[in-house]
């Protein structure tokens, strides 16, 4: 048999589609300059996809038809030799809606390969968010802005070659730098995307992980039942109804908290999540009121917790919060658990706000977020900045 | 022609309360309807099913029956009213003919997994192009796959009765599935023959309230139904209506010998008739109302010393393989009459035949030769003349002469 | 007459919310569905069930909200739900009326008004099953409202043209190409007008935005209040199909309002009634802003040129400045020719 190759891809649902598709593409296409044959796809699990929620794509590559079909035989590979997360984010752990809890982005990494995560952070950093496992792998960071787009508008911000360099210097066997800038040469006839694709290939490098190493949170663990403990008729009981909520600190009870579902949690589509300012909190009701997700609890005093389980980020209590800087939304990553806003301000105050004031520092302004198209022409004013970041390295 | 068909009455003691009528077989349902208080149906036009829609109509007018009575805009919402009425706990009845069963269709596929205890009429007939309104059997055919259960009669009595048996099946907690009972287009729904009807406390005995229980959709019974499944459920979803179809065979045996039980009129197998089998050497097999003229044509073969009998099959589904494969086994040849196609299907034949093989090749220890014949399409006549060839054509089969798997009966060509 | 074979059920009679802080706490939808973020889908679905109560059943046809909303073993549904076929929601929220009235009416189930709504796409609602809604509409004696959600496309399948997905949009079926830059050139189907003037029977028809909440709560809770057959039409920008920040849902439905491409009215008894933006727009108080304001807010137009701008302004102008109901009804008294842009 001949060798056998996978790559898969990790990205945001919609946001990053087009580039997830592209990459996965212009792998096989480019390893076919080589003479190697192979297939792209989509996990089909995971469509249709929805904007934010984890996705995975797929490249499997082969130097013969044969050797190929051992790849295709499965619906989709068990253990890939590279994993790409498009979204730093994603770190904590994906949670499509193909299957139940979280799942470790390494979770079909072969032991000993790599992992590389596109991040402006390093990978002391990163391993605070990437789950612990028992194998060692290697970990290499791409140093660039996360690529955010939509359906219809692509953000050609060369993130999709400058993956390709990085693949190439990670896994030379699936493809060379060679391949690559031929394929971008050729098919892409962009000479400025050789040159993104050769510095990354240039300045990608990978640490290696020790096994052990990483963020210890035990996952949810789900056993799907047998069918004759399934419920007949196609039917699921429905969810109670919540109640009263109960003060973490002072033990008093108002407000309400509602049941929730406690098999599909959506915090693993966040890349942002709300800052809420208890202080200034006016009681309006409109975060709560406009949550597509009912993620806010109204703790007992009326101000509005948001349970980051539940908070999938999308911004609009941000948008709809009447007060200046009551909520405001701050990249995931700044954040290593889904502990209560609330229960932390309770138990102090000062330390709460204090802390508020300081996370909310590192907040982007609305207007400059790249969070999806919000402007004919915002995409051409946001790619200059991204290049930069890729051309210092 | 009525006292041909009609089942030999029990000797046991049991006090009849029944009223005879001249009715149809379409009558005969909308009276089964009344008789079984059902709670909604549904109706669209269409030849020949909707006189069962008129009929029941008029007892809404007059006060007879109780229901919601709502005519649809076609029969995909026809179907769609009566499968949610029923899973809010409803007693439901429709029907439908030829291509409005198949516009339908969606509405049917679901039904099966949903678990819904729908009884429906159709009225059989011919699928278009070309339209024609006489009988054929694809049209209820056509959902044999897809867990309904399905069941062909030959009078207007047992469309009496078999409606009642079919909402004590379908409603039956082990079961909670759509059943489909077949008149024939023209012959049974059309003409009118003497049927006896029972009492409305007998039937009340007979058939117990419809109860949803825990799959009811109400404010009380906070489920959600039928929400998107991936590939983790759906092999599971479908081995649970498979134990729904393996359960079947009993219920309805049981059912049936409740019926018998209650209102004297006896059916013997469920599943099929045999008519001068015994010391038969060849049998004709098929369903539905062809079993007048094969009865006539039988009992002429025999005044010619030709040892040959008739098997109606009454449940399409289930299927009662490996019971017919060994009943069947004892004869030297079959010959299966179907009134419907299956083109493209092995040797090109009838759904019955082709069915039947199937059951034979596991079934059967001898495994006689089966030939099919397709014939009375659109509704045409199948004459006592037609099935005498039939035979003939079984018996040469029987004597090693080789026959054609397939044959057309009554084709001009 | 002294006799009416209408046999009208009493409603639950529900009273509007005085101030969204009267809006009650419980959650009859609540997280945990797989919905985009800022889904004004689920946001709407989420209203409904809190407006509407307990006491009530919903139907959900196949799209969007049904695949997001509720997964195999993992819903967020607090009443009971079905899934109903995409074409049903009309037939469905027939069948559920009658099955509770009769069994009622027999005495097999408890006497009670409850709540039937049936919650149907654009596809579901005004292609699909736009029959069978028709249909129901004109059935007098059973309680239930339609609630179409409305995000322009059959945004479940990807995004594919839907009979309300407006002039020139960017979709699956549509996108532009080389030499045809508009693939869709047909106008947004005008729903609730469809339904008010087609069928005297319905009581109350309404269009409603997730952007005004208590609003679009109220009118529910009066669609439901009134009696017979309802139907709403609710648009919900979509941040997937649009292709827009996510953030800007909320701007967007106010958007959609203030440029006058999403009238707000209300038709209760046949007497309309416009409101909020829409009817200061109708008595001259409030000026529509331009709808460039809001079509270049999406990615779903980002291919338009300026002759498109122009086409889709002058088409929301004539709505308001020649139909005879403006922003409604498109009866006019004179027609202009109607030309779109070349490609």
């Amino acid at each position: 048999m001949g060798q056998l190759f996978a790559v898969e891809i990790i990205y945001r649902g919609v946001f990053q589609k087009t580039l997830a598709k592209n990459i996965t593409r212009d792998i096989v296409l480019a390893a076919h300059n080589e003479g190697k044959l192979g297939i792209s796809f989509g996990r089909y699990g995971d469509a249709p996809e929805r904007n934010g929620i984890p996705a995975k794509s797929f490249a499997i590559v082969a130097n013969d038809e044969q050797t190929l079909q051992e790849g295709m035989a499965q619906y989709e590979p068990k253990q890939v030799d590279l994993t790409v997360v498009l979204d730093d984010t994603l770190c904590k752990g994906a949670e499509s809606w193909a299957w139940y809890g979280l799942q470790p982005v390494h979770h079909a990494l072969k032991p000993g390969h790599a992992l590389i995560v596109v991040s402006l952070q390093d990978a002391p950093a990163l391993l605070k968010t990437i789950h612990r496992r028992e194998q060692p792998y290697k970990l290499g960071i791409l140093k660039g802005v996360t690529s955010f787009s939509g359906m219809w508008v692509y953000k050609d911000d060369h993130t999709d070659v400058r993956v390709l360099g990085a693949i190439a210097k990670a896994l030379p066997e699936i493809v060379s730098l060679q391949a690559i800038e031929q394929f971008i040469t050729e098919k892409l006839k962009s000479p400025l995307k050789v040159t993104s694709a050769k510095t990354a290939y240039d300045r990608f490098m990978t640490i290696d992980v020790e096994a052990g190493a990483g963020n210890p949170e035990e996952l949810f663990k789900f056993e799907l039942p047998k069918w004759e403990d399934m419920r007949d008729g196609v039917s699921i009981k429905g969810q109670p109804q919540g109640g009263p909520y109960k003060d973490p600190v002072t033990g008093q009870v108002g407000g309400f908290r509602p049941a929730r579902n406690e098999l599909f949690k959506k915090y693993s589509s966040r890349t942002q999540r709300p800052v809420v300012n208890f202080a200034t909190c006016t009681k309006c009701t409109l975060c709560w009121l406009n949550c597509p997700d009912a993620s806010f609890d109204v703790t007992a005093e009326n101000t509005y917790d948001v349970n980051l389980e539940a908070c999938c980020g999308c911004g609009v209590c941000e948008e709809v919060c009447p007060v200046q800087d009551c909520i405001t939304m701050v990249n995931e990553s700044q954040f290593k658990d889904n502990r209560s806003q609330y229960e932390a301000f309770q138990k102090d105050k000062d330390a709460y706000l204090k802390w508020l004031e300081k996370t909310i520092e590192s907040a982007v302004p609305i207007e400059k977020r790249t969070h999806g198209f919000r402007y004919r022409g915002q995409y051409q004013e946001q790619v200059p900045e991204a290049l930069e970041v890729a051309r210092k390295g | 022609m009525a006292t041909l068909t009609m089942p030999v009455q029990e000797k046991k003691k049991v006090k009849i309360e029944d009223q005879e009528a001249l009715i149809t077989g379409a009558e005969a349902i909308a009276i089964a309807c009344k008789l079984a208080n059902v709670d909604v149906v549904t109706a669209y036009p269409i030849r020949p099913y909707d006189t069962v829609m008129q009929y029941i109509s008029q007892l809404v007018a007059d006060g007879e029956m109780d229901c919601e009575y709502i005519a649809a805009e076609g029969e995909h919402s026809q179907f769609e009213i009566v499968k949610h009425a029923s899973v809010c706990g409803a007693r439901v009845f429709c029907g439908s003919s030829g291509v409005g069963w198949m516009y339908a269709m969606e509405a049917l596929t679901v039904t099966p997994a949903l678990r819904v205890p729908m009884v429906a009429m159709v009225g059989n007939r011919a699928l278009d192009d070309p339209g024609a309104f006489g009988v054929e059997h694809n049209d209820a055919l056509a959902v044999r796959d897809l867990g309904w259960l399905l069941t062909w009669v030959d009078s207007a009595q047992e469309a009496l009765d078999t409606a009642l048996i079919a909402y004590r099946v379908a409603e039956d907690r082990r079961m909670f599935v759509p059943l489909a009972i077949s008149c024939d287009g023209a012959f049974l729904t059309h003409s009118q023959a003497l049927v006896k009807i029972p009492s409305a406390e007998q039937v009340k005995k007979f058939l117990p309230r419809y109860d949803r229980g825990d799959l009811l959709l109400h404010p009380d019974n906070v489920i959600s139904v039928a929400p998107q499944a991936n590939e983790d459920w759906v092999t599971e979803i479908r081995r649970q209506n498979y134990a729904v179809t393996e359960r079947a065979s009993d219920v309805i045996r049981e059912v049936y010998a409740e019926f018998e039980h209650i209102f004297g009129r006896k059916y013997g197998n469920p599943f099929f008739e045999e008519y001068m089998t015994k010391d038969a050497e060849v049998v004709l097999l098929g369903m539905g109302t062809l079993s007048t003229p094969a009865r006539v044509a039988i009992r002429k073969m025999r005044e010619e010393g030709k040892k040959v009998g008739f098997v109606r099959l009454r449940w399409f589904r289930p299927f009662a393989g490996p019971e017919i494969a060994k009943c069947l086994e004892r004869f030297k040849a079959i010959g299966v009459i179907d009134r419907d196609f299956s083109f493209g299907s092995p040797n090109l034949s009838g759904v019955v035949a082709t069915e039947l093989r199937s059951a034979m090749y596991t079934g059967s220890a001898t495994r006689p030769p089966v030939l099919g014949f397709i014939g009375g399409l659109g509704g045409r006549e199948i004459t006592v003349p037609d099935l005498e060839k039939v035979a003939d054509s079984v018996f040469d089969a029987a004597k090693g002469i080789a026959q054609p798997l397939t044959q057309w009966i009554g084709l001009r060509g | 007459m002294s006799t009416t074979f209408i046999d009208e059920k009493p409603t639950q009679n529900l009273e509007a919310f005085k101030g969204v802080k009267k809006v009650p706490h419980e959650e009859y939808y609540t997280s945990g569905h797989r919905t985009c973020q800022a889904c004004e889908s689920a946001q709407i679905m989420k209203l409904m069930a809190k407006a509407a109560g307990p006491r009530t059943i919903v139907l959900g046809s196949t799209g969007c909200m049904y695949v997001a909303n509720t997964s195999y073993y993992a819903t967020p549904w607090g009443i009971p739900w079905m899934h109903t076929q995409l074409g049903s929601s009309g037939s469905g929220a027939l069948g559920v009326a009658a099955a509770l009235r009769v069994q009622m009416r027999k005495g097999f189930m408890k006497d009670e008004p409850i709540n039937v709504i049936a919650f149907c796409g654009d596809g579901g609602g005004a292609d699909m099953g736009l029959g069978a809604i028709s249909a129901t509409m004109t059935h007098p004696d059973y309680n239930l409202l339609i609630l179409m959600y409305d995000n322009e496309s059959y945004a479940n399948t990807d995004i594919q043209i839907s009979g309300t997905s407006p002039y020139g949009v960017n979709t699956s079926f549509s996108t532009p190409g080389k030499v045809k830059r508009i693939m869709h050139h047909r106008w947004k189907k005008n729903v609730a007008p469809l339904m008010l003037v087609g069928h005297p029977t319905c009581k109350y028809v309404g269009t409603i935005s997730t952007s005004y909440p208590l609003q679009a709560m109220n009118n529910i809770r009066k669609a439901l209040s009134i009696g017979g057959p309802t139907f709403i039409h609710c648009l919900n920008p979509c941040p997937k199909g649009w292709d827009f920040d996510p953030v800007l849902s909320f701007e967007l439905g106010e958007l959609a309002v203030n440029t006058g491409i999403w009238p707000l009215y209300e038709v209760e008894n046949g007497k309309i009634k416009l409101y909020g933006k829409t009817e200061q727009i109708a008595n001259g108080r409030f000026k529509r802003l331009p709808v460039r304001d809001y079509l270049l807010k999406q990615g779903r137009f980002a291919h338009f040129v300026e002759d498109d701008i122009e086409y889709f302004q002058s088409k929301i102008d004539e709505m308001w400045n020649k139909w005879l109901v403006p922003g409604v009804i498109p009866l006019q008294k004179e027609l202009d020719a109607d030309v779109p842009p070349a490609n």
